[in-house]
């Protein structure tokens, strides 16, 4: 079976290219489209939408979720698993500048909910309607604002200061960790 | 010889720090417990708190969470205190050492509340037991000399 849907030319086969196919018109770019692998990207307005959808077919399992720091802002990508078939399928949401914003599916997909909160702590990515945004990853002195899985992050000269030290500072960590690297 | 340096190095208490480990030197000092290794015949122990020990057994990249902690624990251990620095993480951050969410090394943060810390390194990725209790012993000698 090989359809091809309007305005796209990767051809739709097999089990991934069934499923690509029932979401329709979400699906604005078919990436990849293999017997057990496909990647599309979806319209970012109807994320909740295709959570729903693809969390209804047999055999779906959110397996997790990934954030990329690109030119236009943040790919959220959606893993899907089909374990009876052996196929992932990936769903691709952009987070556009500058607001960085999409749509959560934590509402309808519990399972979506930490992977969430940690894209938004380490890339920014902010997810309208969340149900439970607090920090999960980061600890508890890092500042507000500094993502460091974006790309304009550097590891080393961009690291925050450290907490300060429990007792009277002899010696001075920061310092020293600035000779160091 | 102090009596209770005397009778200190003759029942070594451990207690195990974990403080950004990836599980895998844990799991070494777990064996040291077990029959093969034996650290019990050595009157060493491990102890649920660090108040009852004299060794810390501490393993990982000591991240910037788990650094004040370990400060916090450092500062609990009744002094003289041995600080075994176990694998390349507790020495020196290991492959982690350029990543966004490391703190001092583990030997800088002791040292940053206790210049004076006892601190022994056992280097390996795992350290091997063997390795443990060669450093343990090197602790035992050393405690000679207060």
């Amino acid at each position: 079976m090989s359809v091809t849907q309007p305005g796209i030319d990767t051809p739709l086969t097999g089990f991934v290219g069934e499923v690509l196919e029932a979401l329709g018109d979400l699906v604005v770019d078919i990436e990849q489209c293999g017997p057990r692998r496909g990647i599309a990207r979806i319209d970012p307005a109807r994320t909740i939408e295709a959570a729903q959808k693809m969390s209804a077919m047999e055999g779906s399992r959110l397996a997790t979720a990934t954030g990329i720091d690109v030119r236009d802002g943040i790919d959220v990508l959606y893993h899907w698993a089909f374990e009876p078939q052996g196929a992932v399928v990936t769903l691709k949401v952009l987070a556009a500048r500058p607001d960085l914003a999409v749509d959560s599916v934590a509402t309808v997909i519990p399972a979506a909910n930490w992977i969430e909160r940690e894209m938004h702590d380490l890339l920014g990515a902010n997810f309208r309607n969340h149900p439970d945004m607090r920090r999960l990853i980061l600890d508890d002195s890092w500042p507000e604002g500094v993502y460091p899985l974006r790309k304009s992050f550097d590891q080393v000269a961009d690291r925050p200061p450290l907490p300060p030290n429990q007792s009277p500072p002899d010696v001075d960590l920061n310092a020293k960790r600035q000779g160091r690297s | 010889m102090a009596l209770t340096t005397w009778a200190l190095r003759k029942s070594l208490w451990v207690y195990h720090v974990n403080a950004g480990a990836c599980n895998n030197c844990d799991i070494e000092v777990l064996a040291l417990l077990t029959p093969r290794f034996d650290i019990e015949r050595l009157g060493m122990i491990l102890v649920g708190s660090p108040r009852h020990a004299d060794v810390l057994a501490v393993t990982g990249v000591c991240t910037r969470q788990t650094m004040p902690r370990l400060q916090e624990v450092y500062m609990q251990t009744p002094k003289p205190c041995v600080v075994l620095a176990i694998g390349s993480c507790a020495n020196a951050q290991g492959i982690f050492t350029e990543a966004y969410h490391m703190g001092a090394t583990v030997d800088q943060a002791i040292k940053a509340v206790d210049p004076e810390a006892i601190i022994l390194y056992v280097p390996g990725c795992p350290p091997k037991p063997e390795a443990m209790i060669a450093a343990a012993a090197k602790g035992m000698e050393f405690l000679k000399t207060l």
